[in-house]
Order: C-alpha cells, then structure tokens, then sequence
C-alpha cells in the first residue's frame, strides 16, 4: 500500500499549481481551469483520507465536490460568454467596471 | 513494488500536464493537458481503492466539464488569443506567494506525516456502498444539490442568451 501522505503531498503540489494559475494568468478561462485544478486536488485529499480512516464519508463529499463543481463550471463559462458579448476580451483586467 | 512504478508515472504526468496547464498560453493546450490531469487523477483513486470514484472522475470531469470548457473556447474563438506577458512586478509577487504557499503546506504534511502504510482493510467503496449511504445519511444534501444543479442550468441560460430578458422586458415597456 501507498503511503496516504505521499497522495496528500501530490494534492498539495497540484493545489500550489492551481493557485499560481489563478494568480499570474489573466485570460478568464484559464483561471477556470486552474480552479478545477485546485478542486481536483482537494478531491484528491478527501479520498486519500477516506481511505486512511477507511470512511466513506470522505467519498460523499467528493461527490458533491463533483456536482458543485459542475454547476459552478456551468454559470462561470455563461458569466464569461456573457462578458465576451459586452467586452470582445475575456482577460479579467478588462473587466473593469467594478474597479474601484 | 508495480504499485509504486504507477504511482509515480501517473504523479508525475499529472504535475507536469498540470503545469503546461497553468504556464500554456494557448487555452486549447491547457483544456486538453487539463483531461490528461484529470485521467491520471483517476488512475489514483483505483490506487486509492476507489474505482467508482475514479469512473466518476473520468465521466463528470473528462467528459462533462471538460466539453463544457472547450465548447466555450470554440464559441469564442479562442485559440489564437494569446496573452502578451506584462505586469512583472504582478507576476512575480503571484510566483513568489504560489511557491511559498506549496513549500509551506509540503513542510507541514511531511512534519506531520501520516506514514503508517495501510488503512484498515474493510474499507469498500463500491457503487453499492456508495448507493446506501447517500440515499440513507446523505439524502438531504443530495436533493439539495439535484437543487442546485437545477438553479444552475437557469442561470446559465439566463447569463448566456443574446438579449437579457430584462431588456427585453424594459424595451416592451418603452413601446
């Protein structure tokens, strides 16, 4: 059997990943994608513990996780859509209005 | 010993697809590196004794969302929209937060490292185990996300027609 913590450390790796996509990109939909990255790695975390206690707790949440994730997935692409409408661009410092 | 070898060759796929999908300026390159990810992410929920997760995984993520994003590229026309590199100081400061962020968590999972190989052994996740408990002591969130994935398909209409119905609406009223 694998170590559990070698499975948390690579959730933590893709995690890290997720958050320096969503830092330094601007193209929205790339941001996106960094977001399923980091929901992935938690999924990642939630399973590996499942195990770990041998729980199947940890796999319900990952199924929300899922559905959540879908219906988040569904809205921002429409909210991206939506901005392409008004702006022509996608980049998310375009997308200004709201700027202080 | 052959867990191990596919352990590591699918970790390290999914790092580096996960990293061409964050460093690719392409975002067609990124949502197909991102279905590579998601695949080997699969591949360690089998290692993890969770193969219906792992079907789960290949069906929602690499199936689904994965037509969803590319779909939205495609409407868009996006592939050949390239962000030109700006903001140094910007790019930095995300580098620097994104490093220290994954070099602080990796420190404290191997401090505090949970090393005792294998769980307990009864731990089943087939469909049938998943089935049970979600329609007895889950059944509450489940509806309640049947809810919300319902609230979620309207307002993904509503965001993306041509002309908002409250325009519609207010030009009715001009007229």
């Amino acid at each position: 059997m694998i170590p559990t913590s070698w499975f948390l450390i690579l959730g933590a790796i893709l995690f890290s990943l997720g958050v320096l996509g969503v830092l330094t990109r601007r193209n929205g939909i790339t941001i996106f994608m960094s977001i399923e990255l980091m929901v992935n790695a938690v999924n990642l975390t939630f399973i590996a513990y499942a195990r770990e206690l041998g729980s199947l707790h940890g796999l319900m949440w990952v199924f929300f996780i899922m559905a959540v994730a879908a219906a988040e997935a569904a809205v921002g692409l429409a909210i991206f859509i939506a901005l392409y409408r008004h702006r022509e661009t996608i980049d998310v410092d375009e997308a200004n209005l709201m700027h202080w | 010993m052959f867990e191990y070898l596919i352990f590591f060759t699918f970790a390290a796929i999914a790092v580096i697809f996960s990293a061409i999908v964050v460093i690719h300026r392409n975002p067609v390159v990124s949502a197909l590196a991102l279905v590579v990810s998601f695949f080997s992410l699969a591949v360690m929920y089998v290692l993890l004794d969770a193969p219906f997760m792992a079907a789960l995984q290949v069906i929602v993520y690499a199936g689904a969302i994965m037509v969803l994003f590319l779909f939205v590229i495609m409407l868009l026309n996006l592939a050949h929209t390239e962000e030109p590199i700006t903001r140094p100081i910007q790019q930095f400061l995300g580098i620097t937060a994104a490093a220290s962020f994954a070099i602080t968590i990796i420190y404290y999972l191997c401090k505090a490292a949970v090393l005792h190989t294998g769980g307990p052994a009864e731990f089943v996740s087939d469909a049938r185990a998943i089935g049970v408990s979600m329609f007895e002591a889950y059944i509450f969130p489940f509806e309640a996300v049947s809810i919300l994935l319902l609230a979620a398909i309207v307002g993904a209409l509503i965001l993306s027609q041509r002309t908002s119905a409250i325009t519609e609406a207010k030009d009715g009223g001009a007229r």
